[in-house]
């Protein structure tokens, strides 16, 4: 993957057609091609835009919304499968016993229990967290 | 060992020479030994004996060296974090420098309130993560003493791109005081200084639960954090979705912001990491070059060796020549 992304760079740099930009391109001709267009057509023009302003709309929703970590989403995930169920398992029995014998200081913790689920859930979830982050 | 054996091959042969002798003389042998030789505890005494020794001596071992003794609790250890894909650890890619820039956006906006950076100047931030110009005014922003005047006093300037990035605290009992007796370590080299580098730091600034789980101790002033050793940390959840603003418009989760400026950390604590990795593959390229030239110069060398034709011309035994 990474040398084989190495080698197509680096022919993409040595070929003369290619052009390496230090800034982004000036989006001006677009702009006008599509100008162009759309005057030969209007109803097709006016459609777009109409679908383009619901997009926009649909888009700001999305932002008022409140964000959601894809990490916790996908160790909850993880957490309920099938693959951590006896840890799991494990660590609500822990819970049980350990809230249901409450009284003062308590002789017993969860935290060995809590590792093994948070090992066997961030495992699970590290490699598909990447291909959702940036 | 083996002249044991060749002397052990010799004495066969040399029974199996004359055998009729050995026939006589097993014979003899049998008879001569008795009752007592025919018992198989007799016969396999010297067998038994080693076995248990053997036996003995590994349970001996495991009595001793067997179980592993932690002086830590799992707790005390503190949870190992997971290894993430980070596209910088890969050997031919180099930092991802938009996400340096949102990285430093987050350490400005977030951590600098109480971590320094002291061992970052403005100028190495300059192309890798902003432009001069950004850079610059950057510096502007706060004052640095100048060299005495005429009068020896020191005034103020506003900093340049030489003046390294402020730190929140003139010293770290200050540092300790402002926050509860703990001390925010200075972040340019905590990646390396941290055992597990990235993935420990992203796991640590992500891993905060909601709550600690049952019966699990918290100190005073203390936050439950599974992957910090001893899980008692005194700074507490700083990274919640949407806390910055990103210019690209990355949505700002907790993973995201965690990963930007974790990746930054290590750029801060390895600024040579990309050149490193262009001249490790210089090397390869030099290498593999010299190599092949190296391989043609051998055919070259080799050349009347290897195409050079032996002829053996027998004699004539009719003729004689002279």
């Amino acid at each position: 993957m990474g040398i084989w992304d190495t080698l197509t760079d680096l022919i993409e740099a040595a070929t003369p057609w290619t052009t390496a930009e230090a800034e982004a391109p000036v989006a001006q001709d677009e702009q006008t091609e599509e100008t162009t267009e759309t005057k030969e057509e209007p109803a097709a023009e006016e459609a777009a835009a109409e679908e383009e302003a619901e997009e926009e709309e649909e888009e700001e929703e999305e932002d008022e919304d409140e964000l959601v970590d894809p990490k916790e989403t996908l160790e909850e995930e993880c957490r309920q499968s099938k693959k951590c169920a006896p840890v799991k398992h494990h660590f609500d029995e822990c819970v049980d016993r350990v809230t249901g014998a409450a009284e003062g200081v308590p002789k017993e913790d969860c935290v060995e229990e809590f590792f093994h689920l948070a090992h066997c859930a961030t495992q699970c979830a590290a490699p598909k967290l990447w291909s959702v982050l940036k | 060992m083996l002249a044991r054996s060749c002397l052990r091959s010799t004495r066969a042969i040399a029974s199996a020479r004359n055998s009729a002798v050995t026939i006589t003389k097993r014979a003899a042998s049998s008879s001569r030994s008795g009752s007592a030789a025919d018992s198989p505890l007799r016969m396999n005494i010297a067998a038994v004996a080693a076995t248990t020794v053997a036996a003995g001596s590994i349970a001996w071992y495991y009595h001793l060296y067997g179980p592993t003794a932690h002086a830590m609790t799992p707790a005390e250890e503190g949870l190992h974090a997971p290894k993430y894909p980070w596209v910088h650890e890969q050997f031919f890619k180099t930092f991802d420098h938009q996400a340096l820039r949102r990285g430093f956006q987050v350490y400005r906006e977030v951590c600098a309130s109480c971590h320094s950076l002291s061992r970052v100047p403005y100028r190495s931030l300059v192309g890798t993560i902003l432009t001069s110009d950004e850079a610059k005014a950057l510096a502007e922003e706060n004052e640095y003493d100048t060299e005495p005047n005429d009068q020896g006093e020191i005034e103020k300037r506003p900093g340049k791109l030489a003046d390294y990035l402020p730190s929140p605290y003139p010293n770290d009992e200050a540092a300790r005081f402002s926050n509860n007796g703990a001390l925010p370590p200075d972040l340019s080299l905590i990646v390396k200084a941290r055992h597990g580098g990235c993935n420990y730091i992203f796991s640590l600034l992500t891993g905060y639960p909601d709550e600690p789980p049952a019966g699990a101790q918290v100190g005073d002033g203390l936050n439950f954090n599974p992957y910090f050793p001893g899980t008692g940390i005194a700074m507490a959840r700083v990274l919640y979705e949407g806390l910055v603003d990103y210019e690209d418009e990355t949505p700002a989760t907790t993973s995201q912001m965690a990963k930007d400026v974790v990746e930054f950390l290590n750029w801060a604590a390895e600024p040579e990491l990309d050149d490193r990795k262009r001249m490790g593959m210089k090397v390869l390229v030099v290498t593999s070059v010299l190599f092949a030239l190296s391989v043609w110069v051998k055919r070259y060398k080799w050349a009347w060796l290897k195409s050079r034709k032996i002829v053996y011309d027998p004699p004539n035994s009719g003729k004689s020549r002279h």
